[in-house]
């Protein structure tokens, strides 16, 4: 009885020694939360004419240190505010000052990213912390020149998550980290929440930085990016993919094309609708596509990789404009469902004729190319140039079904 | 000497899986798709066939001198004099594995984990902690084993499972690969990576059925060769070929990029470090065990305890000697290449030369 006591006195002692001894451990990496400026959003512009003479000479004196010989980039960053970020949906203006600021956004120039927040730091008092950055807004402008220095900055540090949103702006990306929506007291995260709702809805594939690198760095494919635009309101549209040969943008697609993407890669839930025209035309049937399936078949044919592409969509219908043709049959819905066959076809065609003159396989047919058929990549291909050379001359079959499965609560 | 006797085969795998899975799980992808591209799983399976000759050479030798340490066995078969010299090469083989060991864990935790702590600091803490924990015999070196080997298995076998779901099959695709010129290098440099094996030289005289060594030795490599095939499986079917050998790590990147369902982390990193610890003290402490032991042997010692702080400044100051990551890397290479020689050939010629002299040890 009283050794069992004394065990027990015993391992309790243990236990408390032990716990005491956590509590002494210490961190040599250790910063407070406040001693930390938190990027939450980060943009990046190309600088005006006056940009040069607003430059401090923080990483480099004038004349004497050379800098680099790159264009001078704008970037602006969000950091959010200790304290300011609502925890919780009961926390909102709880001191009754209503809208406060919950980020603060600033800006610099640089010659290049590392240099520009090089620059940043220096009027920071805080460490700028990159754990919690959600996107990378780039405008077009920049965009278009190339953003292997930003991809490599990103790439190198540690902090960095890929699941973060790079997008591309139409017009001054500055503008998205300034702009307050209404819907979230944190304007990057809206921006992020944007994208990944779109992903949730089947409006955009899902295409985190992460994976955007693997696919430009892919020699059988290019990488694409979200290209947004501000609207009324401070609210952010996506209004097509950018897409992008190496790591220069070189075109953008509509935002309906975005559904032609989708189509391909067979990417469910599907998120888009469209019109169908039925009998004299003057009747138009609003469908919404449900379910998207996909597979893509390549062989060579006279030399040439030949790819045929088999998608098939279930839809929906959603309204009609007039009631001159009842939908109460199923050759009704068999004829929408060939409307609808033809009008995705359409797309397709538009969409992979678009990047194919701009020699981007945002697709990744060339990966295709490479994992099925690898003695024509090895004696044809090999490299991501070639592909692209290719890729503006491949020939494609499509065979598109679509199935109509519902009309909604109304018999007719 | 009964007491030294009880390693199970269990536990015996469990040592040799605990020994491999080590630091070079981290860069593994890296290493097989520089070889081959899309073709890294076949590598690395191709890589691990090739360790499990060296394993197979050394276990038939373990069960044929089940009562003898490497050290004294060699000294049996090709005479005193070239076995000691044999054995000198072999101890410090291990003593700067360990050493390299510890430097790149210092590396990746000061590159990714804890940027201001010195690397001096984080080499350190885990040498001490391999000198602390190789001062017991060789019964608790096994249950430390057998205790963390499920902590190492089960997180990483999650992990792949969980980065699954942004896989995609074609980048795994041609089979083969498109390069196959590198392939042969590229098995040399895999089976590197499994060199944690020699331990099973150690613990064989210590099991208490040695005939039964070689179920623990293909078991062992199987399911480590399995574990490491997933893991360049997973990475590269997740990131692609070409984007793997743009990352260092790319395992901690694939840890970087998988998140629990429902975001309940989101991200894995920090899981995944901490497994990788486990799996780094692990094998740094066989290594370390390893080292020791064996000079112990050679000089004929009783015990080996004291000798645990005696090599520790050594291997430390081994470890700060390479300038940088990619300095370390090259010396690395060269130094497990140089240790093929010695965890392959060197019991392949042993075995041999038993066989032809007709030596074999007493049973026990």
């Amino acid at each position: 009885m009283s050794t069992r006591i004394s065990v027990n006195q015993n391992v309790k002692f243990m236990i408390v020694l032990l716990l005491s001894c956590s509590l002494l451990t210490g961190c040599w990496d250790r910063m407070e939360i406040e001693e930390r400026a938190v990027v939450l959003g980060i943009s990046i512009d190309t600088a005006d004419k006056d940009a040069e003479a607003r430059e401090d000479e923080i990483s480099h004196l004038r004349g004497k240190y050379p800098a680099p010989k790159q264009e001078l980039i704008q970037l602006s960053v969000q950091i959010a505010l200790p304290g300011r970020i609502p925890l919780g949906p009961g926390e909102g203006g709880g001191s009754g000052e209503g809208e406060q600021e919950t980020v603060w956004v600033l800006d610099v120039v640089g010659h290049t990213v590392d240099d520009a927040m090089m620059n940043l730091q220096q009027q920071i008092s805080g460490k700028l912390f990159f754990g919690h950055l959600r996107v990378i807004v780039v405008s077009e402008e920049f965009a278009r020149k190339g953003i292997e220095n930003l991809n490599d900055y990103l790439h190198r540090n540690a902090e960095v998550r890929r699941m973060a949103w790079l997008m591309i702006s139409k017009g001054k990306a500055k503008n998205h980290m300034q702009a307050a929506p209404k819907l979230e007291r944190v304007p990057a995260l809206y921006l992020a929440s944007t994208l990944d709702d779109a992903v949730k809805h089947g409006k955009f594939p899902s295409n985190y930085i992460g994976t955007f690198w693997s696919n430009s760095s892919k020699k059988g494919q290019e990488g694409f990016l979200p290209y947004i635009k501000i609207m009324k309101g401070d609210n952010v549209e996506i209004s097509g993919m950018a897409f992008f040969k190496g790591a220069k943008m070189v075109g953008v697609t509509k935002p309906i094309e975005i559904a032609g993407y989708l189509v391909i890669k067979g990417i469910s839930p599907a998120g888009y609708r469209g019109i169908i025209h039925i009998g004299d035309d003057s009747q138009v049937v609003t469908i919404h596509a449900t379910n998207r399936e996909s597979e893509i078949k390549v062989d060579i044919k006279n030399g040439m990789p030949h790819f045929t592409i088999t998608a098939t969509t279930e839809i929906n219908i959603e309204e009609k404009n007039s009631d001159t043709i009842p939908v109460d049959n199923s050759k009704i819905l068999e004829e929408i469902a060939r409307e609808n066959e033809r009008s995705i076809t359409e797309l397709l065609i538009g969409l992979i004729q678009k990047t194919q003159k701009k020699e981007s396989d945002i697709f990744g047919f060339g990966e295709l190319v490479r994992a099925k058929e690898p003695s024509y990549w090895k004696s044809h291909v090999k490299s991501a140039e070639q592909w692209g050379e290719i890729y503006k001359n491949v020939t494609f079959d499509y065979r598109v079904t679509s199935k109509v499965r519902r009309i909604g609560m109304k018999a007719e | 000497m009964n007491e030294q006797r009880q390693i199970t085969v269990t536990q015996a795998a469990a040592v040799t899986i605990s020994t491999i899975v080590g630091v070079s799980v981290l860069a593994l992808p890296l290493a097989a798709v520089k070889a081959a591209d899309a073709g890294a799983p076949l590598v690395t399976f191709l890589g691990m066939l090739l360790a499990f000759v060296g394993l197979f050479f050394m276990t038939r030798l373990g069960m044929r001198f089940p009562n003898d340490s490497y050290i004294e066995y060699s000294e049996i078969i090709i005479g005193k004099w070239l076995g000691r010299i044999g054995g000198l090469l072999s101890i410090a083989f291990f003593a700067v594995l360990s050493s390299l060991v510890a430097r790149e864990f210092g590396e990746v935790v000061v590159t990714a984990v804890l940027k201001n702590t010195p690397l001096e600091v984080t080499v350190l803490v885990m040498l001490l902690l391999a000198a602390f924990s190789s001062r017991r015999n060789i019964m608790t070196f096994a249950y430390i084993h057998l205790f963390y080997s499920p902590f190492i298995l089960i997180p990483a076998l999650l992990i792949v499972a969980l980065s699954l779901k942004n896989a995609e099959i074609v980048n795994v695709l041609p089979v083969m690969g498109n390069e196959i010129r590198g392939i042969p290098a590229g098995i040399i440099t895999l089976s590197t990576m499994f060199q944690g094996y020699f331990i099973m030289m150690m613990v064989i005289p210590a099991m208490c059925k040695p005939e039964r060594a070689m179920r623990s030795s293909i078991w062992a490599m199987l399911i480590t060769g399995v574990l490491y095939i997933l893991i360049v499986s997973a990475t590269v079917s997740v990131f692609g070929a070409e984007e793997t050998k743009k990352l260092l790590w790319p395992t901690l990147e694939l840890a970087k990029a998988t998140s629990l369902p429902a975001n309940v982390l989101e991200r894995l990193d920090a899981v995944f470090l901490a497994v990788w610890v486990t799996a780094v003290f692990t094998s740094l402490f066989s290594c370390y065990y390893f080292t020791i032991y064996s000079i112990s042997k050679l000089f004929r010692l009783a015990d080996h305890g004291m000798l645990s702080f005696f090599i520790l400044p050594f291997l430390f100051v081994l470890a700060m000697l390479p300038q940088s990551l990619i300095h370390l890397n090259e010396v690395n290479s060269v130094i497990s290449k140089f240790g093929l020689l010695i965890t392959i050939v060197y019991p392949g010629v042993l075995l041999i030369i038993a066989k032809l002299r007709k030596k074999r040890g007493k049973s026990k």
